[in-house]
């Protein structure tokens, strides 16, 4: 037992993404942030990605992209534990996630998390509390950051949403940070970040517009998520 | 029956086996921290208010504005009755021997009324609740503005007792959501949200996480809470005991007839959980806008309070009022492993 619970634990330790993998990953990660835009959805792309390179019957090492609320089915479809899908899987996403999607990562053991620009308001990765390293031994693992990944054009492409969503407004970055982050109530919670500028959180929208405008949101991300998938393979 | 009317006194009604406790900011409960500086004796107890206007004019003091510049002397006895605050330590001037020639400049401020220097030891930032205002005081005076209702709750006599009747209902039925949920051999913990201007539970859930690691009790109530209002993500239909007061009037409101008044999901309504939320869970009530929360036992890794508080975490934008001792006695034997 000792020495598999070894060999895991070494792996995890070194277990991270290279130059290549963020490079690519994050491409799509902010592909979809794109497409998002596109469709006049909050531009914030976010994918899991699952490298299993142990079992290496195959010639090429195998690259699966799960988003998390499918996680847990994938898993169970096939038989293999969540656990250790987990700790072989990084999440890319163009955005840092907020406070309590850092913690729900934890809590899924996910090693590693490759961001684009931090979020000032919201942070869970150091910007406003540092969930990540931080020592809370009950709730889940932590987890490895890497920051900076294009984060301009992460920031540029929320400025434009917030322009299109607002107008009239006032587009400093300051307001811009000003967003809601909503990712509460998606069930898939992780893998779409949720962005609303703040008109759209006063009382003239309710959270139930926006579970729906998630809703879309979701279906689109899943649609990509296949459309990704099948260009893998 | 005589032992049930025991039971029924343990269990419901006996709301003095407990008390709540605010869980206050960072800063209203760490101690407000100390600095030295440099007080003199006031000799001549009529140079004081020249004295008080010259040295302030020298050593303003900035950032200090919560101190008192003066105080009766502490020693009984003293010739001199007042000593007066001169400088911080870091503001006086480099001094071979400290004399009071030395700290003032001789145009500034005349020193004819003062003696000598000696070292104090002042409060760094102003005291926020009586507590830190009282130890404070120990070291030198200094102004506070008291918020009577930081004070009461600090005594644990903010809630009456027909609302802590009320709010022992409430978590009694938490309690009973996680003895179901330790039942089922999850973690014991259960949560009720509360409309507190209508007094009706809106959800009550229990930890699930064997199902999915993320349904810890808060995130179930949530969801039913999102549910009630014809929204939330999940079913937990499978659980009796996660419930949602999902009445036919939800279903005949119109979507955008109560919209305007319930902009986020949980907007006034208070949590009552038997321990204390984890930071995905806490942070969860800061995006659906919790007026208040209340729980019985503190946990190792909570975030309202132990670990972070995040209720009251500055660049948030939105901050409630957390307190706990709820039910301890009864929360905390939730822990305790049942011998079956
Ligand atoms: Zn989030
Ligand atoms: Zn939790």
């Amino acid at each position: 037992m000792g020495t598999e619970e070894e060999s895991r634990a070494a792996s995890a330790e070194s277990f991270h993404p290279s130059n290549e993998d963020i490079e690519k990953w994050m491409a799509s990660a902010f592909d979809m942030a794109k497409d998002a835009l596109e469709n006049g959805e909050v531009p914030v792309g976010c994918l899991m990605v699952y490298n299993i390179s142990e079992p290496k019957p195959s010639p090429f090492e195998m690259f699966y992209m799960v988003a998390l609320d499918q996680l847990l089915d994938w898993c169970h479809h096939r038989n293999l534990d969540v656990k250790s899908v987990c700790k072989q899987t990084v999440l890319y996403v163009t955005v840092e996630p907020c406070i309590m999607c850092a913690a729900a990562l934890r809590l899924f053991n996910i090693p590693v998390v490759v961001y684009g620009c931090r979020n000032e308001r919201f942070g869970g990765c150091g910007s406003v509390l540092d969930v990540s390293s931080a020592d809370l031994p009950q709730t889940g693992t932590t987890f490895k950051v890497c920051v900076g990944h294009r984060a301009e054009e992460a920031v540029e492409m929320l400025k434009t949403f917030y322009k299109q969503e607002n107008p009239n407004g006032d587009q400093t970055i300051s307001s811009l940070l000003q967003i809601f982050f909503l990712c509460i109530f998606s069930p898939p919670f992780l893998f779409v970040f949720f962005f609303v500028p703040p008109p759209f959180t006063s009382s003239n929208i309710s959270w139930r517009h926006l579970c729906y405008k998630y809703t879309l949101c979701r279906a689109s991300f899943q649609h990509h998520f296949l459309e990704t998938l099948h260009k893998q393979f | 029956m005589e032992p049930q009317t025991k039971r029924w006194k343990g269990s419901v009604c006996d709301t003095d086996s407990w008390v709540p406790y605010p869980v206050l900011s960072d800063e209203q409960s760490q101690e407000v921290g100390l600095i030295e500086a440099f007080a003199a004796p006031i000799l001549d107890k009529k140079e004081t208010s020249r004295l008080v206007r010259e040295l302030n004019s020298v050593y303003p003091l900035s950032g200090l504005q919560h101190i008192k510049r003066v105080r009766v002397c502490q020693k009984e006895g003293s010739p001199h009755p007042l000593e007066v605050l001169v400088c911080r330590v870091s503001d006086a001037p480099d001094m071979k021997v400290i004399s009071i020639d030395s700290l003032l400049p001789s145009d500034g401020v005349r020193c004819n009324g003062l003696g000598e220097p000696f070292v104090v030891k002042v409060p760094a930032r102003p005291p926020l609740t009586r507590p830190q205002f009282e130890l404070a005081s120990k070291h030198w005076p200094t102004s506070f503005h008291e918020d009577k209702q930081v004070t009461v709750a600090l005594r644990g006599e903010l809630f009456s007792p027909p609302q802590k009747a009320a709010m022992h209902a409430y978590m009694m039925s938490a309690v009973a959501a996680a003895r179901a949920a330790k039942k089922m051999g999850m973690e014991p913990v259960g949560a009720v949200v509360v409309d507190p201007s209508t007094e009706r539970i809106i959800a009550v859930g229990h930890d699930c996480r064997a199902d999915h690691p993320l349904h810890h009790a808060v995130m179930v109530c949530i969801d039913l809470v999102a549910r009630s209002q014809g929204g939330g993500c999940y079913s937990f239909d499978r659980y009796p005991a996660c419930l949602t007061s999902l009445t036919s009037d939800a279903f005949h409101n119109e979507p955008d007839t109560d919209a305007s008044s319930q902009p986020y999901i949980c907007t006034g309504y208070d949590l009552y959980v038997t321990r204390e939320p984890c930071v995905m869970c806490a942070m969860a009530l800061v995006h659906s806008r919790i007026g208040r929360v209340f729980y019985g036992n503190t946990a190792a890794d909570g975030a309202l309070g132990t670990k972070f508080r995040v209720h009251s975490q500055k660049d948030l934008n939105h901050h409630f009022e957390v307190y706990r001792g709820i039910l301890s006695k009864q929360c905390e034997d939730l822990n305790v492993p049942t011998a079956t």
